[in-house]
């Protein structure tokens, strides 16, 4: 592959700069945003600086509405984290379980599984919102990360990855050796599944990081929300006006604040999500 | 073996099935929250003197400064305030949370053209055992009407709305438009004539789909298309008044003369920074919303009557104003009401309120209050616009009436009209499609209309 | 040895069960048990006044002849019709092109153009929308300063595509590398076979990557044709820049959420979210079977 001369590439890549600037420029114009003041937002040119205000602004996305950011923040992390961890876990469980095994209506059961990707989310969202308020759950993380914990792209991938990684000759000769079920999974196979855990839990973790119908639904405290439903408050507080504590100013520059972890961990993570070839 | 295969497969699906019936069976049994109804005679003294904690579902800038005030009166009532949304999603939590029948404040924000919705669905209590005989005394008629129905008090008044026309007066001035306009006909060729002089600028936005701007200006030219009577509502959408008024701005938008761009969005206020509108028929809290935008215009501002359609006359219309209610299911019936009575009627809140906030007082001791009255704001430069509004609060007809079904009347009218608007057929030929949704919409749940 | 009454098959079908329990369990709970719920409420009607009664197939009666619903559905099919083969058109292409090895910081692009997909739908509609204004974004900025009318992205002809192209920069990454990780996995062999045959890039690329791209190309294809018939976050932010565009229904994720929080009309609503199910149902059926043919012909 690498022998190919340089002939074709100086072309091929200025194309694919116009391509990346495409991608780039609303988070450029994100970041540029993020440095002017209210007014300034208003009458300065989108793409370029106005007076440099970014740690202002800054420091006033923090501390507004008694620093309720730094909750939609720790929110964020606790429901991505336990819901990624916990995806990924039933999904390494269950996927390991319809690979290896055989059991009546597995067939039925992954189907069922895999079709409820179909069913609109409004459709499970009000029903699940007055079962779950039976209950008592809403407007507690619970209401959120329960149903983050179900990703029946988890199971399919799981179970794509388990046959094709866990030899079968390696399970059975476990169970010769006497080993139980359980202990043939815990020290053999989730070895082996490692690398498909770990993409579900990105994934999950990416999903839930970014979901805004499901907590839009459950919660009702500002207090509970995660930094999309609070960004998409703030934005409904200062689009509506009246004296509000919150103005676009601090809107687009939470915006920022909340995309960079995110951003930050796909770049550190590369190797995670695309590793090239002969790496 | 398929067979039986199959047989076990169907019966692995019917068990999952019902497994997860079991499981909302057992849910839904599980009772929801108690009514909270009134045992026996009420000591609303002896209530106020236990220690409890309530929740205020509102959006109103000041509330934790008030409430702050509460608690150096009340120090073992303990208050929390959650801001949930501002207007209708406010409202759509609240619905949602009545169906749970949990997670509930006791005080809530209701404006004045919301009461008669949720008291539809009994949502509200009627604080009159727990507040001061003679309590409405301090108020306006046509606020008092708007609070006090079939003889229960359902919200202490907060602030009103009435509303005026705001403007740029260095703009008109550089039009040769001369202030004040004392007629729509005269606002008409005004608007004309700005325009034409100034070809990226218009006199005044009218969005299509703001219902509460519409319902202010039927308000004033005299219509009353609803009633609040479930068992006989009155929808008169297309009645004569309101066509009137809807062919009065179809003719602007038709000649260019006005913009219908959608408020209360980015483009809105940028619209104001920069000038692209010289003026707002606006609400008495208008301008709050404009201070940030409109530093550049500061000191500029003027704000003058609303037009009338004979001269001579002094009519106006509402738009927006607040309460606060409480909500039948609470457990401090007594507690509630107190908060609610007290910071909206203790002099310390209310002038907190009317200084401090700028919102427009309900009260009639404010509202004659010289101090409030006199003052100036830096963005009207030096008018003392507050004796303007009063003014028109005065004009406000006491004889006028919400649906209680008004959050579908106003998201249809602002869907309907806003679409028709923008698509260039004005609002007088949507009027009819709202109407028929309306009446269809209020026989589907229930209601009875009149003349049906 | 354990327990020899039972023949080893049945022990391992117990044990894969319960492999599986911990997540049908909460399938049950969070999927199965309020999909039920819907269900029985769709058979009913709530009203304001009046209280609850059956009413039956109603609200799926009236759910096929609603006008806003066919009309959303209508909306969101030409949405898929466009957006999904445009974005995808563009991963694949990408793809191709990243793994060509004829360009240079491969891995920058790769970067670049995946972190959109970091980006919530939400602040990708805040951000774009605000790009989009017609006075004083800066597209509209831009095309003044070119001396070009400034174009109204935010109107009823054009709305529909500026929140496709929302969906577009934010999932092109995305669907991207899906398609460069199956690429990775073609054997080299498959590629020295090609070149004995004498294929150029270009050739290769038509000939033999994308044949194998297949199945990936299918997975991206239904989970897009899913995603995009369920818009609901865009058109909701793009409600306040746009409402006389957006209205109550212009998805029908949109209106079934109106329906059931502002019109309290619940049941409907949940009638009219199994008719959209429905409709995704057949769509995502339809791409798979055409998708399949091809493969089985020669």
């Amino acid at each position: 592959m690498s022998a190919h001369p340089a002939r074709g590439r100086v072309p091929l890549t200025l194309l694919m700069l116009v391509v990346l600037a495409y991608f780039a420029l609303p988070l450029l114009w994100l970041l540029i945003a993020s440095t002017k003041s209210l007014a300034e937002l208003f009458s300065t040119f989108g793409l370029w600086f106005g007076e440099f205000r970014l740690l202002d602004n800054v420091e006033e996305t923090f501390s507004t509405d008694d620093g309720v950011y730094w909750l939609w923040l720790r929110n964020t992390l606790l429901y991505s984290l336990v819901s990624a961890v916990g995806a990924a876990l039933l999904a390494a469980l269950a996927g390991y379980g319809f690979a290896q095994y055989e059991f009546r209506g597995k067939r039925v059961l992954f189907w069922c599984v895999l079709g409820s990707v179909m069913v609109p989310a409004t459709a499970l969202a009000i029903p699940t919102y007055l079962m779950f308020s039976r209950l008592g759950l809403t407007n507690t993380p619970l209401a959120v990360i329960l149903p983050s914990l179900v990703s029946p792209f988890g199971i399919y991938l799981m179970r794509i990855y388990a046959e094709a990684t866990v030899p079968p000759e390696l399970i059975e000769a476990a169970r010769l050796d006497g080993a139980g079920e359980w202990r043939i999974f815990r020290t053999i196979a989730f070895r082996l599944l490692v690398p498909g855990f770990v993409t579900i839990l990105l994934f999950t973790f990416v999903a839930t990081w970014n979901n805004y119908f499901l907590p839009l639904v459950m919660l009702s405290e500002p207090h509970w929300y995660p930094l999309t439903l609070g960004l998409a408050h703030w934005n409904a507080m200062a689009t509506a006006g009246g004296g509000a504590t919150a103005a676009f100013n601090i809107v687009i520059c939470g915006a920022l604040i909340s995309i960079l972890p995110l951003i930050v961990a796909f770049v550190l993570l590369q190797r995670h999500w695309y590793r090239p070839r002969g790496a | 073996m398929r067979d039986t295969e199959r047989h076990t497969t169907g019966r692995r699906c019917a068990l999952l099935s019902v497994a997860g019936l079991c499981v909302v069976l057992a849910v839904v049994a599980c009772g929801g929250r108690g009514g909270g109804a009134v045992k026996g005679p009420v000591d609303v003294a002896a209530a106020l003197r236990q220690p409890a904690t309530i929740t205020v579902w509102t959006w109103m800038p000041g509330t934790p400064e008030a409430v702050k005030m509460f608690r150096r009166a009340y120090p073992h009532i303990k208050v929390k305030v959650e801001h949930v949304g501002q207007g209708p999603p406010h409202y759509q939590k609240l619905r949602t949370a009545l169906k749970a029948g949990r997670g509930l404040p006791d005080v809530v924000h209701m404006e004045l053209q919301y009461i008669p919705s949720f008291l539809l669905t009994e949502s509200l209590l009627d604080m009159t055992p727990y507040l001061p005989p003679e309590f409405l005394e301090g108020y306006p008629e046509w606020i008092r009407r708007q609070v006090n129905v079939d003889g229960g008090i359902y919200g202490v008044p907060w602030d009103t709305g009435p509303v005026g026309l705001i403007y740029r007066r260095d703009l008109l001035e550089q039009a040769n438009i001369r202030t004040p306009i004392e007629t729509w006909d005269e606002f008409a060729d005004a608007a004309i004539a700005y325009h034409k002089a100034n070809p990226d600028s218009y006199l005044v936005n009218m969005p299509g789909g703001q219902m509460g701007q519409w319902l202010a200006l039927f308000w004033q030219a005299g219509a009353r298309p609803f009633s609040s009577d479930p068992r006989n509502l009155k929808v008169e959408l297309t009645d004569p008044r309101i066509k009137r008024v809807t062919a009065f701005w179809d003719r602007l938008y038709a000649a260019g003369a006005v913009s219908h761009d959608p408020d209360f969005s980015d483009a809105w206020y940028q619209g104001f920074a920069r000038g692209r509108y010289a003026g707002w028929v606006s609400a008495a809290w208008g301008p709050v919303l404009l201070e940030d935008f409109t530093r550049n215009s500061k000191g500029r501002w003027r704000a003058q009557a609303l037009p009338q359609w004979r001269r001579g006359e002094h009519v106006s219309g509402n738009w927006g104003g607040s309460t606060l209610a409480v909500l039948k299911g609470t457990e401090h019936p007594a507690v509630a009401t107190e908060f609610a009575r007290w910071i909206l009627s203790e002099q310390e809140p209310v002038e907190m309120f009317a200084f401090d906030r700028y919102l427009f007082p309900a009260r009639t001791a404010m509202l004659n209050n010289p101090r409030w009255l006199d003052r100036t704001y830096p963005f009207y430069g030096s008018q003392a616009v507050d004796r303007v509004f009063a003014d028109m609060n005065d004009a406000v007809d006491t004889t006028w009436e919400w649906p209680p079904i008004l959050e579908y009347v106003a998201t249809e009218g602002d869907a309907i009209l806003g679409k028709s608007v923008e698509r260039g057929a004005g609002a007088t030929a949507a009027l009819q499609q709202w109407q028929d949704a309306v009446v269809e919409y209020a026989e589907q749940q229930g209601l009875e209309v009149a003349g049906r | 040895m354990g327990d020899t009454t039972r023949s080893p098959r049945d022990r391992h079908a117990r044990a894969g069960l319960a492999f599986t329990l911990p997540f049908m369990a909460l399938f049950a709970a969070v999927f199965v048990a309020p999909l039920l719920y819907a269900l029985y409420l769709s058979l009913f009607r709530e009203r304001l006044v009046g209280g609850r009664e059956f009413v039956g197939l109603e609200h799926y009666v009236e759910g096929l002849q609603d006008e806003a619903f066919l009309g959303g559905v209508g909306r969101v099919a030409l949405f898929v019709a466009v957006q999904v083969p445009v974005m995808l058109g563009l991963a694949l292409v990408l793809a191709l092109v990243l793994d060509s090895g004829r360009v240079r910081f491969a891995r920058l692009f790769r970067v670049g153009i995946f972190v959109p997909y970091a980006v919530p739908t939400v602040i990708a509609a805040l951000m774009w929308g605000f790009l989009y204004g017609r006075d004083f974004g800066p597209i509209a900025d831009v095309a003044n300063r070119l001396g070009v009318p400034a174009p109204n992205l935010l109107g009823a002809d054009t709305l529909l595509w500026s929140i496709a192209n929302v969906t577009t920069w934010t999932f092109t990454g995305f669907n991207m590398i899906v398609l460069l990780t199956a690429l990775r996995g073609i054997a080299p062999e498959v590629y020295e076979a090609a070149a004995l045959d004498g294929a150029g890039a270009v050739r290769t690329a038509l000939h033999v990557k994308l044949p194998l791209l297949r199945p990936a190309l299918l997975l991206c294809t239904v989970f897009s044709v899913i995603g995009a018939f369920q818009l609901f976050a865009e058109p909701r932010i793009f409600f306040t820049m746009a409402p006389q565009v957006i209205g109550k229904d212009f998805t029908p994720n949109l209106y079934v959420f109106n329906l059931a929080f502002s019109d309290h009309r619940l049941n409907y609503a949940a009638a009219l979210s199994f008719l959209l199910g429905a409709v995704v149902f057949v769509v995502s059926f339809v791409v798979m079977h055409l998708s399949r043919r091809p493969a089985t012909r020669g």
